[in-house]
């Protein structure tokens, strides 16, 4: 039986809310607030002649990134990369592009043309990752906007209404009208009015009506926020039917939906026009050629004055001397390779876990969703599959790309799956949105990073519970941070504490260079 | 071994079907991914789980990938890491499996590092007289009892293999008569604990 809430527990939660507040005084809230400094602009000084040998493992964004600011200095950067392409989990597959998925490789058979990519990994800039973003301005990137939340794409759950899907705008503010209703009803309640002043009430009151749409009685019978069942422009608008709460009550999907603008997604997305390989494309116009492809690193050998790597490439090894190492493989690899890293550092390297994100896509023959006033964003599913992403690019066009799935915390599901298999999961999924998707998608492809050679993972996964990061953990993480011998540092989006995200990866490179360019200049 | 690379690849490249002189552009792929998973020169990744390959001998390697690819090992949902690796064996012709295995035998084999705490040597010097049987006093393996060298193993890889015997995740095929006979004989070990002193006591051995 579901439990009331009585009005003394309401009561209490009310004053706990209170002492909340009571803590968060305005000064030090203030001073907690994030710096608003301007992106880290690199001072480096000069290479020095007889030590500007620089060896770069891996060809991510954050390797990237160390060459293209040390060669400005004067540095001689080589970038050895494994796999058959720049990028690392900046992945945009197009036309005739390779999915290296071991065991489920395939080429991209999407039609060729500019709008028709995915973006199989990085996909979403928010505004206010300035360090990113900064180069993005300095390489010329074009970028656009990235449509995330889209009212009007849908939700859908099992539990919800016998499966039938409905937009994203009447679960949002149906379930606002309601706990408004709610909140105004305790509100009203005299005794409630001792934790706040008259004011503070009226404010309240007036906040918790907006929020929900309340009608002068403090109740909530349906709100044209919603839109319109018909007219609305010549003719009045018709309002649309409410959905009851207790069936708004039946999916736990209002945990995403009415959080879906904050956090990372809360500043405004960007995207790099043509598919986020664009940033990669803008570094390798000046560092392109730094790079040996097909290189895979064997050994890596810290010295006294520099650092031994010994790779392979074309069939035979060779050795590579550098003075320094800027090292972005990921971690779960590097534990493979032959290297005489301190135990500590060792520790740090096993003990990351890897991400096993997966995505999807199809193309669609036709953009049957913009028909039905879907233009972009996101509509969410309560079964594996999870999201249909609706591209922010291409509007109006005759086809495009569409996300089929995107499992970002536990991509195992699909991963355990043949292609044949995950993509018939992601069809019958799909359809339960769009009753014809069946006839509409084709040329799927499917990325699980468990298995992409070279990668075996997505972003790395440093703690181990949800309660935050253990004293142990972080002592591994500042210590895998931490140069060996000044001369080799390990970089990337697994070296912060913030993984998955460009911005990180660019972050971590800064710092090893900042860090090294303390200690030359020391 | 340029050459042995450059055949490899158009094999697999005909092997994949549909690739014609239209898709020449297209970038191709070979079948020698393993050390992605199983580290450089094939010496094991305890990151990824991936056990060492060097030193692994040709027959027990194609006996394994066969199985992995006839869907005889790595299905139950327990086995983990033989889930993990099925998949990458399921689509390999048997012309990808002999380049592989001629690939492994061209590294070098170095035993690996003991990792395994908490496991007693002596007590475990008794409970390997009965692995000895087929597998070697020295742990050295015998190809006419289809038994592989243990010692030189990553001990964390023995450790796991032999707890998914002893469950059953691995062995239980109906057309695995080698690891039949290893469920029968991991009983002895009876359980984790005489597991970690078996281990312990393969790691004082060397081929």
């Amino acid at each position: 039986m579901s439990k009331q809430v009585t009005r003394r527990e309401f009561l209490n939660l009310l004053s706990a809310a209170g002492g909340t507040a009571a803590a968060l005084k305005a000064g030090s809230a203030l001073g907690l607030l994030p710096h608003t400094a301007q992106a880290a602009s690199m001072d480096l000084l000069a290479a020095n002649a007889a030590s500007r040998k620089v060896a770069i493992l891996g060809a991510g964004i954050s390797g990237l990134t160390v060459a293209y600011e040390l060669s400005k200095v004067g540095y001689e950067c080589t970038i050895l990369e494994s796999s058959l392409r720049p990028g690392g989990r900046i992945f945009t597959v197009r036309h005739g592009d390779l999915i290296d998925e071991i065991g489920n490789r395939h080429y991209c058979e999407f039609d060729d043309e500019p709008h028709m990519y995915f973006n199989a990994g990085a996909a979403r800039i928010p505004s206010t990752h300035r360090n990113l973003l900064a180069y993005c301005k300095e390489l010329n990137i074009d970028l656009e906007i990235f449509i995330n939340e889209n009212k009007t794409s849908y939700v859908q759950d099992p539990a919800l209404l016998g499966g039938k899907p409905i937009r994203n705008i009447d679960y949002t503010t149906h379930s606002r009208g309601f706990l408004a209703e709610l909140l105004a009803k305790s509100l009203n309640a005299g005794e409630m009015d001792q934790p706040f002043t008259d004011q503070e009430a009226e404010t309240l009151m007036g906040m918790v009506r907006s929020f929900g749409s309340l009608d002068e009685d403090n109740l909530y019978k349906g709100s044209f926020r919603a839109g319109y069942a018909a007219g609305g422009f010549l003719e009045h608008g018709v309002q649309k039917d409410i959905i009851a709460f207790r069936d708004l009550l039946k999916t736990q999907m209002g945990r995403q939906l009415l959080s879906a603008n904050e956090g990372d997604t809360g500043p405004i997305l960007l995207q790099a026009v043509g598919g986020m390989d664009k940033i990669t494309e803008g570094f390798t116009k000046h560092v392109g050629h730094q790079i040996r492809y097909r290189s895979m690193v064997n050994s890596v050998e810290v010295k006294e004055d520099g650092v031994d790597i010994s790779y392979d490439q074309d069939g035979s090894r060779h050795l590579l001397q550098a003075d320094f190492c800027f090292n972005c493989i990921p971690s779960h690899l590097m534990t493979g390779i032959t290297n005489n890293f301190p135990s500590q550092y060792v520790d740090a390297l096993k003990y990351i876990r890897r991400g096993n994100a997966y995505k999807a896509a199809f193309q669609a023959k036709e953009r049957f969703w913009e028909k039905d006033d879907i233009y972009g964003g996101i509509s969410w599913m309560n079964n594996p599959s999870n999201q249909i992403w609706y591209p922010s690019s291409g509007i109006h066009k005759e086809k495009g790309i569409l996300l089929a799935a995107y499992d970002f915390g536990d991509g195992s599901f699909h991963t355990a799956m043949t292609h044949e298999e995950r993509i018939e999961a992601h069809l019958s999924d799909g359809e339960k949105i769009h009753p014809n998707y069946r006839n509409q998608v084709e040329k799927p492809i499917t990325v699980a990073w468990h298995r992409m050679n070279h990668m075996l993972g997505c972003s790395a996964r440093w703690q181990r519970n949800r309660s935050g990061w253990t004293h142990e953990e972080e002592e591994l993480y500042h210590a895998l941070q931490q140069p060996v011998n000044g001369r080799h540092y390990m970089i990337g989006d697994q070296v912060s504490m913030h993984s998955a995200w460009q911005e990180s990866a660019v972050m971590s490179a800064q710092w090893a260079m900042t860090d090294m360019d303390r200690r030359l200049r020391a | 071994m340029l050459k042995t690379f450059l055949l490899a690849c158009s094999l697999c490249v005909m092997c994949v079907g549909g690739v014609n002189a239209a898709e020449t552009e297209r970038e191709p792929f070979d079948d020698r991914y393993c050390t992605t998973c199983h580290g450089a020169d094939g010496r094991g990744n305890e990151g990824v789980q991936a056990p060492r390959l060097a030193g692994m001998e040709s027959w027990y390697l194609r006996r394994q990938l066969e199985n992995f690819r006839a869907d005889m090992r790595g299905v139950h949902p327990q086995d983990i890491e033989g889930i993990a690796m099925r998949p990458m064996a399921t689509k390999l012709s048997d012309e990808s499996i002999d380049d592989i295995i001629d690939w492994v035998g061209s590294w070098e084999y170095v035993p690996a590092e003991a990792t395994i705490e908490g496991g007693d040597p002596a007590r475990g010097r008794g409970l390997y007289g009965g692995c000895a049987v087929c597998h070697g006093d020295r742990a050295q393996g015998n190809e006419s009892l289809g038994a592989p060298a243990l010692a030189g193993q990553n001990d964390w890889y023995l450790v796991t293999q032999l707890k998914n015997f002893l469950a059953g995740y691995r062995g239980a095929h109906p057309g695995d008569t080698y690891g039949a006979q290893m469920r029968t004989m991991v009983n002895t070990l009876r359980n984790e604990a005489g597991i970690l002193n078996v281990v312990s006591y393969i790691n004082t051995l060397s081929r």
